[in-house]
């Protein structure tokens, strides 16, 4: 079997190209799958990174793992959420531990891990971003 | 084998699990997410038991040979207690107000559960249609409706969505049921514990109809309400009971109360001669019956192109229905206007037929066998106690051809009674078709009719039906019913629907059949009269008026 | 570092003259054990798998590697994936499966290219015909369980289901299927050829309040206080949690074997050791682990998913001063109930955290009951 054929990864490839998983992808998919829309759209909710509402064009997963907890990812939280507020760009959203224990704290954006986040760092990765 | 229960030694065979052995054994454990014939999810975790000193589920455990097993220690009465609490804590608690029981409270009175610690909170929306109504507030996410409607119906209208506590049941992206394709079978309630999937009930229209002393209000009850009824009144399943159900009815101040299967009676003169119509011109084949609007919806929704193939006959409600405002108040003198009609039916998806716009629908409320033993219950009416009574003229005559529409089989034998003597001219040697009866999925044969062979078959339930269209070509004439049983089986029906219930129900449909006088559709003098006096003959043009429908494309979504 | 030596498919040669059960039994008598947490004989696994009669059989790499503080299966995939690809292939060839899958963990993705080259480059030098697929996830710890990653792959909601039968005998699409961890493959292809393997070493991922954290090859048994040193804390530690399912301990020098941590109410699992120094409130930790279940838990089984959500409750409650000695008690007995009657793993050890908690650090908890 293909890996185009395995449900979630067409899904996670929805969500890069289109954003989010739309009624409309739910049907288109259902059609050419013959798994049941109700199905689908169970599946697609059930994970974290699969999204119903349409994402910004940058995603912002921010690590709220206990190693990056007992390093202060609160306060690096607070910065994005602060920094992101009113943006239309990013997308934020925390996440279970994403792996990077070691060079805490970390986040993933659009996929790539940034790690041992300060203010500072965050401040230039997010104007290289919006460049 | 042996194994140890609660310290006796039990002889048991290998292939079955905790949970089936101890009820073999009469050992009561809670269970609620268990579906008969259907592979445990094991998701409740209700049925624990404690199984060499670890905590277990019963319902997924084959045990070994010597294996010892608690099923009442400290431990499992403690884990079972804090289970069910916290299945309340997902349960919002109004049931004790509405009066409502479910299978979920009566096992909080029998764990004796003192407190509830977790307080439920209510964040969802209600899912209100004109059928079935859902309340994920009270669901505790058993998977039992899901399972129905999928490994059951093989509807797949329903699944889970969402993670951990924000789980819920759902069609998609946040619709109605009302909105998607469910086709109202009523199966999901039938199989939800906790009452959060109900039928909308009309009780309230109904009774201020009864109150109104300016309507003329009529009640016609299915065959199948005759062979439940009494189970909502503690009587053992498959209990005929006809002329309590009649006079109960009549109690309650319907002023008239007709039979269902004289409609039914209407449907066989109409649908054997389209036919027979179409075996002379060796017409569209299979011809498919229609007296069921869940399967009517289904077909809409997943195999539309088979419309040309479907007879143009309402279903018999729906006929005797518009047989009483037209020929019943004519005859009767009672302006239209004023007349209710009322139809008794095992079935929720009544309720949605008698919506659609081009049916134009006689019928003013379908109410379930539930709510009219709720209504009955209203008026204090003893109905164990009720001498038996007769339904009322001029359309309270039926025959057992009529009254087999409420079992699987039964519409086709009915069909197949008149169809051949029409065609042959002679009466048929033996009027019973055992080949189709019965709770087997799929059931066939085959007849001649005027030297030509006529294959017929007949399914229930959706599993079945899509197994019979992968072949229905090999066929002339099949009956379909959503409901698996058929209309006794129907989502409206007293619970539970267990699969021996059912073949009582069934037992009782038959014992009525060959109990009444006239069997055969044709010989009712009723129907011979409206014929005669009203609609001419079978497919006239007023026959096509006012007993004749059609069906669309729906989506498959 | 053992772990990173290089077998460029000679153990796959070696394999192949050894045949299956000379595979199975060279595996057993070197005593490789699973390393995603379970540790089981990995020989004795896969000889269930081979023994079971069936027309198809799947090999899947676990590389869902959610375990928060773990990132010892992202240095195996990131500096020595050959050896995870080669162990693949020994497993195939075991069992005859045709087709393989790597669940990659969501998080992951940014290794899938990376992976996918050596994938290829690996299978072309072996002239397999075996297909090798990379499923990538999509964020869903459950999905480390070996049950939810088959419902994943075949495309329903990773919910896990109840064991037996197990995956060696009825797994992906229902037929005999080998499920290990990558630290696991990598070790076959290791264990096979070279002699001189050492069973006892293992990666330990050690990370918290350290200025040195990172993967540390030592053996079963390493001792905690020197393990800590290694890491270099700039604070005095107070506790170490064993990731979130193990449970936490008082910082002390106990040698890390299963049977220790285990006397301690803890799981050594797949040796994450997260040191938390004393600045950090363990009351604090509780909730964000709390939370992180809570978030996780799949929703199947009443009492892991109504039960997380209410431990989260309570010790919110508590952490607000608002709590009494009643909702403490309440708090350990919903711990134990989800401990006991989950259906899975993630259920099972949910509270372990909590519990252990309770046990070595009740003053900060009994602090805030009014």
């Amino acid at each position: 079997m293909e890996e185009k054929e395995f449900l979630l990864s067409v899904l996670r490839k929805e969500q890069k190209n289109k954003r989010y998983i739309s009624e409309d992808a739910l049907k288109r998919i259902s059609k050419k799958t013959d798994i049941p829309i109700s199905r689908i759209y169970g599946a697609a909710t059930f994970y974290s990174m699969l999204h119903e509402q349409k994402q910004a064009k940058n995603i912002i997963y921010v690590c709220d793992g206990p190693s990056c907890h007992v390093n202060n990812s609160k306060n690096i939280t607070a910065y994005l959420k602060k920094k992101l507020n009113k943006s239309r760009k990013f997308s934020l959203h925390t996440a279970s531990c994403i792996g990077c224990c070691d060079e805490a704290p970390a986040m993933l954006l659009n996929g790539n891990a940034y790690t041992k986040l300060t203010k500072e760092k965050i401040d230039e990765i997010i104007k290289k971003c919006k460049s | 084998m042996k194994i140890k229960i609660d310290g006796r030694e039990i002889e048991c065979e290998k292939n079955k699990t905790i949970l089936d052995i101890c009820d073999e054994n009469s050992i009561e454990i809670p269970k609620l997410c268990l579906i008969e014939d259907l592979k445990p999810e094991a998701r409740c975790r209700l049925c624990i038991v404690e199984m060499n000193g670890k905590l277990a589920t019963s319902c997924s455990i084959y045990p070994n040979e010597g294996c010892n097993i608690l099923t009442d220690s400290q431990k499992v009465i403690k884990a079972r207690k804090i289970n069910m609490e916290l299945l309340m804590a997902g349960h919002i608690r109004n049931c004790a107000v509405n009066g409502e029981s479910n299978e979920l409270c009566r096992l909080l009175d029998k764990l004796k559960i003192e407190r509830i610690r977790f307080e439920p909170i209510r964040k969802y929306k209600q899912d209100l249609s004109e059928s079935v109504i859902r309340d994920d507030n009270k669901c505790i996410n058993c998977g039992k409706c899901i399972r129905a409607c999928g490994e059951i119906m093989e509807v797949y209208a329903i699944d889970f969505a969402g993670k951990g506590h924000n789980e819920h049941v759902s069609p998609y992206s946040g619709h109605r049921l009302h909105d998607v394709a469910c086709i109202k079978c009523g199966q999901c309630i039938a199989a939800c514990p906790v009452g959060a999937i109900y039928e909308r009930e009309h009780l309230y229209e109904v009774i201020k109809a009864l109150k109104n002393k300016k309507k003329h209000v009529v009640v016609q009850t299915a065959p199948a309400i005759r062979a439940a009824i009494g189970e909502e009144f503690n009587m053992p399943a498959g209990s005929l009971v006809t002329g309590k159900m009649v006079a109960a009815l009549r109690r309650c101040g319907f002023d008239r109360i007709f039979d269902t299967p004289l409609g039914a009676d209407m449907t066989i003169m109409e649908e054997a001669s389209e036919f027979l119509e179409r075996v002379k011109k060796n017409g569209l084949f299979p011809m498919i019956t229609t007296c069921c609007p869940s399967w009517i919806k289904f077909m809409e929704h997943f195999e539309h192109e088979l419309i040309p193939n479907m007879s143009t006959c309402k279903s018999p409600h729906e006929m005797l229905g518009i047989l009483t405002k037209t020929y019943y108040a004519e005859k009767s003198g009672i302006n239209k206007k004023d007349i209710v009609v009322v139809s008794v039916m095992p079935c929720v998806a009544k309720k949605f037929e008698s919506t659609r716009p081009e049916l134009k629908s006689a019928v003013d409320y379908a109410i379930t066998t539930r709510e009219a033993a709720k209504i009955i219950r209203y008026f204090k009416i003893d109905f164990r106690n009720l001498p038996g009574e007769d339904f009322d003229n001029p359309l309270g005559i039926a025959t057992g051809a009529g009254v087999m529409f409420g079992a699987s089989g039964g519409v086709m034998e009915a069909a197949l009674r008149t169809a051949y003597e029409f065609a042959a001219n002679k009466p048929l040697k033996k009027l019973e078709f055992n080949q189709i009866r019965g709770m087997e999925g799929i059931k066939e044969g085959s007849i001649a009719l005027n030297g030509k062979k006529i294959n017929y078959a007949v399914a229930h339930g959706g599993k079945n039906i899509r197994r019979l269209l992968e072949r229905k070509d090999k066929y002339h004439f099949i009956e379909m019913m959503a409901c698996p049983g058929g209309c006794i089986g129907g989502g409206g029906q007293p619970l539970p629907l267990t699969k021996e219930i059912l073949q009582k129900r069934m037992n009782a449909i038959y014992e009525e059949d060959s109990r009444l006088p006239i069997r055969k559709s044709h010989e009712n003098p009723i129907v011979r009269t409206i014929y005669k006096e009203y609609l001419e003959h079978p497919l006239s043009k007023k026959a096509e008026k006012i007993l004749h429908t059609r069906y669309y494309k729906r989506s498959e979504f | 570092m053992q772990i990173l030596r290089k077998t460029e498919l000679k153990a796959f040669k070696k394999a192949k003259r050894l045949g299956a059960s000379g595979i199975i039994k060279i595996l057993k008598q070197k005593g490789l054990v699973g390393r995603g947490g379970a540790a089981f004989p990995t020989g004795t696994k896969w000889e269930f798998a081979l023994n079971t009669k069936a027309n198809e059989k799947f090999v899947i790499c676990n590389a869902d590697e959610g375990e928060p503080g773990t990132f010892k299966d992202k240095f195996i995939i990131k500096y020595n994936p050959e050896a995870l690809v080669e162990g693949i292939l020994i497993a195939a060839y075991t069992i005859k499966a045709r087709q393989a899958f790597i669940y990659l963990r969501g998080e992951y993705s940014y290794l899938e290219n990376h992976l996918k080259r050596v994938v290829s480059k690996v299978l072309r030098k072996a002239k397999s015909s075996l297909k090798i697929g990379i499923i990538v996830g999509a964020g869903a710890y459950v999905c480390g369980e070996e049950t939810a990653v088959i419902e994943s792959i075949e495309g329903f909601r990773g919910q896990p289901y109840y064991k037996p039968p197990y995956p060696p005998t009825q797994g992906l699409y229902g037929e005999p299927t080998i499920i290990n961890n990558v630290e696991t493959f990598a070790n076959v292809p290791q264990a096979i050829l070279f002699n001189d393997w050492d069973k006892e070493l293992r990666l330990y991922s050690l990370s918290g309040n350290l200025t040195n954290p990172g993967i540390y090859e030592l053996p079963v048994g390493y001792s905690l206080a020197e393990l800590i040193g290694l890491g270099k804390p700039k604070n005095k530690i107070k506790a170490v949690y064993f990731g979130c399912f193990g449970g936490c301990i008082p910082y002390s020098d106990i040698k890390l074997t299963p049977e220790n941590v285990c006397g301690k109410n803890c799981a050594v699992g797949a040796f994450t050791i997260i040191a938390v120094d004393e600045k950090q409130s363990i009351l604090d930790i509780a909730e964000n682990i709390a939370k992180f279940y809570e978030h996780e838990s799949c929703g199947k089984c009443t009492p892991c998913r109504e039960g997380t959500k209410r431990i989260c409750d309570i010790i919110r409650k508590i952490k607000s001063g608002k709590a009494g000695k009643d909702d403490l008690a309440d708090l350990k007995e919903l711990a134990e109930n989800i401990q006991e009657t989950s259906l899975c793993g993630l259920g099972q050890t949910a509270t372990n955290h909590l519990l252990t908690a309770l046990q070595y650090f009740k003053k900060e908890f009994e602090e805030r009951i009014k």
